[in-house]
């Protein structure tokens, strides 16, 4: 009985999609679960300061009436009212916000809040974009669902432009040993799987610890002392602190240390999934391009 | 009199071989020949770095610190006359973890963490002073039960600092709260303390055997009995303040350390106190070696690793001494 | 030759009266038995004459020297006390037990030397636990740990015996042997000053007798003096037949 209705009403929904006067609008999130509004989403609340970002850049900031601490990209993001941590979402306060549709975070959000919001009616979109070209293709899915296409295709091409055009310059340029360090006590990098990851090798230069098997492994001083990387890029606990660089001024062993090559690539740069990645990635790419002219 | 060399001069001597283990093992491989070769004043600059900059200050801070909370766990498991007793029973690690957090949490770090751990072990260690001594009457029992509530409060701080600090920070602050050699600057203030402390506390070995038998027993036999309960709690206040200082709240050590040596020493403490101060080094410079070494170039919290081999060699024990 | 003094001593028993003020003599070579219901202070008495309890007034003097103004170690020097209960804590073995009877004449850094342990070792002896040395104490039957305090406090040798009930937990001959022991340290010019619930044990071999009443009434004296029917059935509030056997009264409760 219950297979039947539910012919019937693909059938009828088949019917309905097909009804040009209709904005229906749908895009297939990164679960594989299509998303169809009945028209284009006009109060999203994003769950991940980078899905706010994302929103934004999609052009469909004006409609986001939700976003979560720490969401502090564009200016504009920080006057949206905001329902918690990512971690812990505050459930009646997006709920009294009556979005109808929330951006979720695959990884980052828990699984039962997202469970419960589903369960309340209101669509849920999930992203968890883990390279370029998924950056692209989530401005474009949201921008689609937002109805912003106009903007928001034309953002995600530039962005995908832009990394084509640092690959394509960078990429096959002599190899360089490059430690990132994203994180300070305890010392911790990114695997060649991490976006960050990704940028090295873009701009050319290959990750001395990309082979680990975990994504942000934690390491200690004494393995950066063996890999003796080419060149250190670390972020830190502002936008302009070198602190982190000065630890390894002490090791003239190591060739980053000699040759001056300790960078500094401003954090939110390079951290989220987020088009200003291509300005972390084209300030990256500068950085080993120092390091190579300093041979 | 009875045997007091033979135990511990195999365990100066096993200290000494943990020693040289941990400064020869490494993510970084370093032939032993090499490791030689530096200590003798020669090796390469990189062999030099390794070995003089990271593994020995590492490695004296494990085995200072492990030395540190052993014995204060052996002088709380008297004072307090409750085997279940170690240095954090009385919540001061719950102090200096709030002090540490805060101080990460304002995103500063190094010394002004290090500082502020200190600083909230003291404010712990003032608090359950005042708190227990109360309108004067004061029993271990009081002691105890004042501890333990307050730091089933500073547990509290903790889950709320954690709950509302940014997700970047999380990494550290966990590590932290599991105990960490890592972030071990300078040995040399956890080194000073616990020999200073040994030579305090070891003329008091007899009076601590006299007093783990009750205080009314150990005042008829000419113990001055509330001096030294005092002087007990300020000793194992500070030696467990600088421990945690140095390399966060490692737990395990301090109480299983103390109870594997009455195992297999008996409960004289002129012995056990110097013993635990080596033995407690010797499991936490082993422990720390494999942190770094199980799943290198990654790294394991050492705390995790002080339980895993410290469960199944007390119950062992335990098990045979039967 | 040590003597222990008492100065119109009010013990503090939490909720009594007052009672009598105790001024007691307490001199070398004399044997105190303390008599008295459940409840009469024996042991708070004990206590607060090893210094162990501040009194409610009066002093404890100990060779004309308040006992308060001393040093727990002084004190330790020249008065030993078996208490009537102990906690075991740690484990310990029989002769380390012993042993701490020593700590009073050892300094910090000292080690027991072999006249400690053969001091030790004699009094183990002597109270029948020596073949027990190296036995833990939480092993031992009642009666071998009320042996074992015995002899941690004869190894720490006072001129000054205070003993709670030092036979509680001993079978007929042992409860012999330490009143001999006892007696013995009398003799050899040391005071014995001890609570007991027997009476016949009492009247045999206790030179003195304090009287102590539930509701603070105290008499004392020599123990001829003490140890007549009235005084005790008063004090125990129970009937007694009296005889005499070897020289002794004998006394035995009656319906």
């Amino acid at each position: 009985m219950p297979s039947k209705l539910i012919k019937h009403a693909l059938v009828a929904l088949l019917l309905v999609a097909t009804l040009p006067a209709r904005a229906e609008v749908c895009a297939t999130d990164d679960i594989g679960e299509q998303v169809c509004l009945p028209s284009p989403a006009q109060r999203i609340a994003g769950l991940s300061p980078g899905a706010s970002e994302l929103l934004w850049s999609a052009g469909a900031g004006d409609q986001v009436v939700a976003v979560v601490a720490w969401s502090d990209y564009p200016p504009e993001a920080k006057t949206v009212p905001s329902v918690g941590s990512h971690t812990r979402l505050d459930l009646e306060k997006l709920v009294s916000l009556r979005p109808d549709l929330v951006i979720a975070w695959v990884t980052g959000n828990p699984q039962e809040q997202i469970s419960t919001i589903r369960a309340l009616g209101i669509p849920v979109f999930s992203i968890e974009p883990r390279d370029f070209d998924a950056v692209s293709s989530v401005i474009e899915r949201l921008a689609t669902l937002a109805g912003t296409e106009e903007q928001g295709w034309a953002e995600a091409e530039r962005f995908r432009r832009g990394m084509a055009e640092l690959s394509a310059r960078y990429s096959q340029r002599a190899p360089v040993p490059v430690f990132y360090q994203v994180w300070d006590e305890p010392l911790m990098t990114v695997n060649d799987q991490h976006l960050i990851g990704k940028v090295i090798t873009l701009c050319g230069g290959r990750n001395v610890f990309g082979e680990l098997p975990r994504l942000v492994p934690r390491i200690g001083d004494e393995a950066v002392l063996e890999a003796n990387p080419e060149a250190i890029l670390a972020g830190g606990m502002g936008e302009e602190n070198r602190d982190w660089l000065t630890r390894w001024e002490q090791y003239s062993s190591l060739s980053a240390t000699r040759a001056g090559n300790l960078f500094f690539v401003p954090p939110s740069l390079i951290q989220r999934p987020t088009p200003r990645m291509l300005q972390g990635s084209e300030l990256f790419c500068e950085k080993l391009e120092i390091a190579r002219g300093r041979r | 009199m009875r045997g007091y060399w033979l135990p511990l001069t195999l365990l100066a001597v096993a200290a000494a071989m943990s020693f040289l283990l941990s400064v020869t093992v490494g993510s970084a491989s370093v032939a032993p020949a090499d490791v030689w070769a530096v200590l003798t004043g020669q090796g390469t600059e990189l062999q030099r770095t390794l070995i003089l900059e990271l593994r020995v200050p590492r490695t004296l801070a494990a085995l200072a610190t492990g030395g540190l909370l052993a014995v204060a766990g052996a002088l709380m498991q008297v004072l307090l006359r409750n085997p279940l007793a170690d240095p954090y029973v009385l919540g001061l690690s719950g102090g200096a973890a709030v002090g540490a957090l805060l101080a990460m949490l304002a995103g500063l770090g190094g010394l002004v963490v290090s500082g502020s751990a200190f600083a909230g072990a003291m404010i712990a260690t003032v608090l359950v002073f005042g708190l227990a001594h109360g309108t004067g009457s004061w029993t271990p029992s009081r002691l105890l039960l004042t501890g333990v509530v307050v730091a089933a409060g500073w547990g509290a701080i903790i889950t709320l600092m954690l709950a509302i600090s940014p997700a970047q920070r999380l990494p550290g602050m966990l590590y932290w709260l599991m105990g960490d050699l890592s972030y071990a600057g300078t040995p040399w203030l956890a080194i000073t303390v616990l020999v200073v402390a040994c030579l305090l506390v070891l003329p008091l070995g007899r009076s601590l055997n006299v007093l783990a038998r009750g205080p009314m027993q150990a005042a008829a036999l000419g113990v001055a009995v509330r001096p030294l309960e005092w002087g007990i709690y300020v000793v194992a206040s500070l030696l467990t303040a600088v421990a945690v200082t140095t390399a966060g709240s490692i737990g395990f050590v301090g109480l299983v350390v103390p109870h594997m040596l009455r195992l297999v020493l008996g409960n004289d403490q002129r012995l056990i106190l110097p013993a635990c101060a080596l033995a407690g080094g010797i499991l936490l410079v082993l422990a720390d070696t494999l942190a770094r070494t199980i799943i290198a170039p990654e790294q394991l919290p050492v705390g995790v690793i002080t339980a895993l081999l410290g469960v199944p060699t007390f119950l062992l024990l335990l098990y045979r001494s039967r | 030759m040590t003597r222990l003094q008492t100065t119109e001593l009010i013990i503090d028993v939490p909720g009594r009266d007052d009672g009598r003020p105790l001024s007691l003599n307490i001199e070398p070579g004399q044997v105190w038995g303390v008599l008295g219901p459940n409840g009469a202070g024996k042991t708070t008495l004990m206590h607060t004459l090893a210094g162990l309890r501040a009194p409610r007034s009066g002093e404890v003097l100990l060779d004309g020297q308040p006992l308060l103004a001393l040093k727990r170690r002084q004190i330790a020097r020249h008065l030993g006390l078996v208490f009537q209960e102990r906690q075991d804590g740690f484990p310990a073995t029989v002769l380390e037990t012993a042993l701490i009877g020593r700590h009073p004449f050892l300094s910090s850094w000292q080690m027991e030397s072999a006249d400690d342990l053969a001091l030790a070792r004699r009094a183990l002896t002597r109270l029948d636990v020596a073949h027990l040395a190296d036995r833990l104490v939480s092993t031992l039957s009642g009666g071998e740990r009320q042996r074992v305090a015995i002899a941690t406090v004869l190894t720490q040798s006072p001129a000054i015996w205070l003993a709670d009930e030092p036979t509680n937990h001993l079978d007929l001959h042992h409860q012999i042997a330490v009143m001999e022991l006892l007696t013995e340290e009398a003799v050899n010019g040391r005071a014995v000053f001890m609570c007991l619930h027997d009476l016949n044990l009492a009247a045999r071999w206790c030179n003195h007798v304090l009287l102590l009443y539930p509701d603070g009434e105290a008499c004392w004296g020599p123990a001829q003096q003490m140890l007549v029917p009235e005084a005790l059935e008063s004090l125990y509030g129970q009937r007694l037949a009296t005889t005499e056997l070897d020289g002794a009264p004998v006394f035995v409760p009656v319906r």
